[in-house]
């Protein structure tokens, strides 16, 4: 059994051992209700149902195999009675609904049944009185929510951004399309008007915003947004070897690892304005230290000068 | 499949009812669907079978089928295998399910199969495609989030050592899973995308939570106020430029339209904090105290 097939099996098989209990528990329920809170077609709900009535205990006679299918357009499920649950949530599935919902809370999106839900969730998977799960977004509640709205009412936004690269102020309308995080960042995708191009914005960049009147037609489906760093011709490159306590550079910048002994990395590292790794490399200190890039190293005794300049006597 | 699903069901039907627990043997000679394989294709077929019912999350355990443990059989704790109710509603399920399609952990669809055995959700419309990803391996997340609930002891290679770590809780911060526990007596945090080869204890219940460890406290959402120093208060000033981009980052904080901004905050890890006001450069100035502004003089000379 491949992989995927054995992830096949593996969901099938999850599926009628959450569907048969409630089946058992809701005599009577319908054909189109069980399709539709376990995402069944009907051909698929009759497959299944087909497949446990041949099954049961050793025997495997009429008093000993289960009673499964559709009368008219009852699901009738008997002879059941061991299935009457569902089998317990995986510690990952546990995670995954817990985190996803104290997410979703952290960011001022939750509705009150999330609250509740995952109020109760805790209450059955977790021991009393702990805590052992925390899920802190860093989100902007505000622009974030401003922004999904104008996402979702597809109106086009006005928005204040300081680019990261460059250092530039610049005021420009966008279509907002998919407000995302990845990586301990929020993102905007969208069209943007100025560059007449698809954008990524970091909102934590956009210093203000407003919506517009003005409508637009998202694309459908929305292109998968991919936050990476775009190499161009005019990038400026500057080669880093990075000390042991400076090895997170490598978690948060773009850069490509050309050789690591175990204690020094030496990276290179790409972008538009020099003033990108020279601000790095001042707050690096000894940590890092620049091998090759006279723009870079040009711009960073600039930014020394100016910085050791706050803090002369008199 | 269909043969596979057959047989596991009627697999899991024997062991849910045997009350005992029931050897190899006795399942290959009883159960429908392995009767007529060769030795060697039961082998295969049981051990497939055995996987699958874990990964469903169906507690199968090995335990001796008398006092004198001559043998060993295969039992299913109906206890254990049946999900506790939590009384969920319509409305409930249903938020737990857009929030799990939302919010990807590891980018598998676990959250969604966790739901059905909840009882499924009443979906209407489209959903958001996906809008926050916490990666991560949702594998291994979920053993270290077994053995913080079950108090197992886990093991891991981190930064160059073997760890031996009792699990206190998982923390999920600015785009990173870490792990808070307790090593050796003393309080640490771990990034989990650095651990490797993490194995988890067999014993639950395995050592006495330290009330000395507080989740918050270890992941607060600064990085300055996550170190081991004595707390400093220190000042920093933002030119009006960068004010807002600063007061960003300090809950409670607002700055002023084109006004300078000046907040005095705690550090307990002055290595982080004066990394933070030098990413705006010279447009941030560190007023106070004067032993990290000499330190962070010494930084931008590149001397330490």
């Amino acid at each position: 059994m491949s992989g995927r097939s054995s992830e096949r099996t593996a969901g099938r098989l999850n599926r009628i051992l959450a569907m048969l209990p409630w089946v058992i528990a809701n005599p009577g329920t319908t054909v189109a209700e069980v399709c539709q809170r376990f995402g069944y077609t009907r051909e698929e709900l009759i497959g299944d149902l087909e497949l446990v009535f041949v099954c049961g205990l050793p025997g495997y006679g009429p008093g000993d195999l289960m009673v499964a299918y559709v009368d008219e357009d009852q699901v009738v499920v008997d002879m059941a009675d061991y299935f009457a649950a569902a089998p317990r949530l995986t510690p990952a599935e546990a995670l995954a609904l817990l985190s996803a919902g104290l997410a979703m809370l952290g960011t001022g999106q939750g509705s009150e049944a999330l609250e509740s839900a995952v109020h109760k969730l805790n209450r059955v998977l977790i021991p009393e009185g702990e805590e052992p799960l925390t899920v802190d977004l860093d989100a902007e509640p505000e622009l974030v929510g401003d922004l999904r709205r104008a996402a979702a009412d597809g109106r086009v936004v006005t928005i204040d951004y300081v680019s990261l690269g460059r250092n530039r102020r610049t005021v420009r309308q966008v279509e907002p399309w998919l407000v995302f995080t990845s990586l301990g960042n929020w993102y905007l995708f969208g069209h943007d008007h100025l560059s007449g191009e698809e954008r990524i914005f970091r909102i934590d960049r956009i210093r203000s915003l407003s919506i517009t009147d003005r409508r637009f037609e998202p694309p459908s489906p929305i292109p998968e947004p991919e936050v990476r760093y775009v190499p161009s011709e005019e990038d400026v490159h500057a080669v880093i070897e990075l000390g042991p306590r400076a090895r997170w550079v490598l978690d948060y910048y773009p850069v490509d690892v050309l050789a690591d002994d175990g204690e020094v990395l030496r990276v290179r590292f790409s972008s538009a304005d020099p003033s990108v790794a020279a601000g790095l490399l001042l707050r690096l200190g000894a940590d890092a230290v620049l091998v090759e890039g006279d723009e870079v190293a040009e711009a960073l005794a600039r930014l020394r000068e100016q910085v050791l300049a706050l803090y002369e006597p008199g | 499949m269909r043969r596979v699903i057959e047989r596991v069901l009627n697999l899991l039907a024997f062991l849910l009812t045997a009350g005992r627990p029931v050897t190899a043997e006795e399942i290959r000679r009883t159960v429908a669907g392995y009767d007529r394989s060769s030795d060697e294709a039961f082998r295969r077929m049981f051990e497939r079978d055995k996987e699958l019912l874990r990964r469903l999350g169906v507690p199968l355990r090995v335990e001796a089928t008398d006092a004198w443990s001559v043998e060993y059989g295969y039992v299913v704790p109906v206890d254990e295998y049946r999900l506790p109710d939590p009384g969920l509603t319509d409305e409930e399920r249903a938020a737990l399910w857009l929030a799990a399609q939302v919010v990807r952990v590891g980018g598998g669809p676990v959250g969604s199969s966790a739901v059905l055995k909840l009882g499924g959700a009443r979906l209407t419309g489209a959903v958001d495609p996906v809008a926050a990803d916490l990666g991560a391996d949702a594998e291994v997340l979920g053993d270290l989030f077994q053995a913080v609930t079950e108090r197992r002891v886990v093991e891991f290679d981190y930064r160059g050592r073997r760890r031996r770590v009792h699990p206190h809780g998982l923390g999920h911060r600015r785009g990173h899973w870490y792990l808070v526990g307790t090593e050796g007596g003393e309080v640490r945090t771990f990034r989990i995308d650095r651990a490797s080869d993490v194995a988890v204890g067999e014993e639950p219940d395995a050592f006495e939570r330290d009330p000395r460890v507080s989740l918050k406290d270890a992941l607060r959402s600064q990085p300055w106020e996550s170190g081991a120093e004595p707390p400093v208060r220190a000042r920093v000033r933002f030119d009006p430029e960068v004010a807002w981009w600063a007061a960003r980052r300090l809950p409670g904080v607002s700055a002023g339209d084109d006004q300078p901004l000046e907040v005095t905050l705690e550090v307990t890890n002055p290595e982080a904090f004066i990394g933070w006001v030098l990413t705006f450069g010279p447009r941030a100035r560190l007023l106070e105290p004067p032993e990290l502004v000499d330190r962070l003089v010494e930084r931008v000379r590149g001397v330490a």
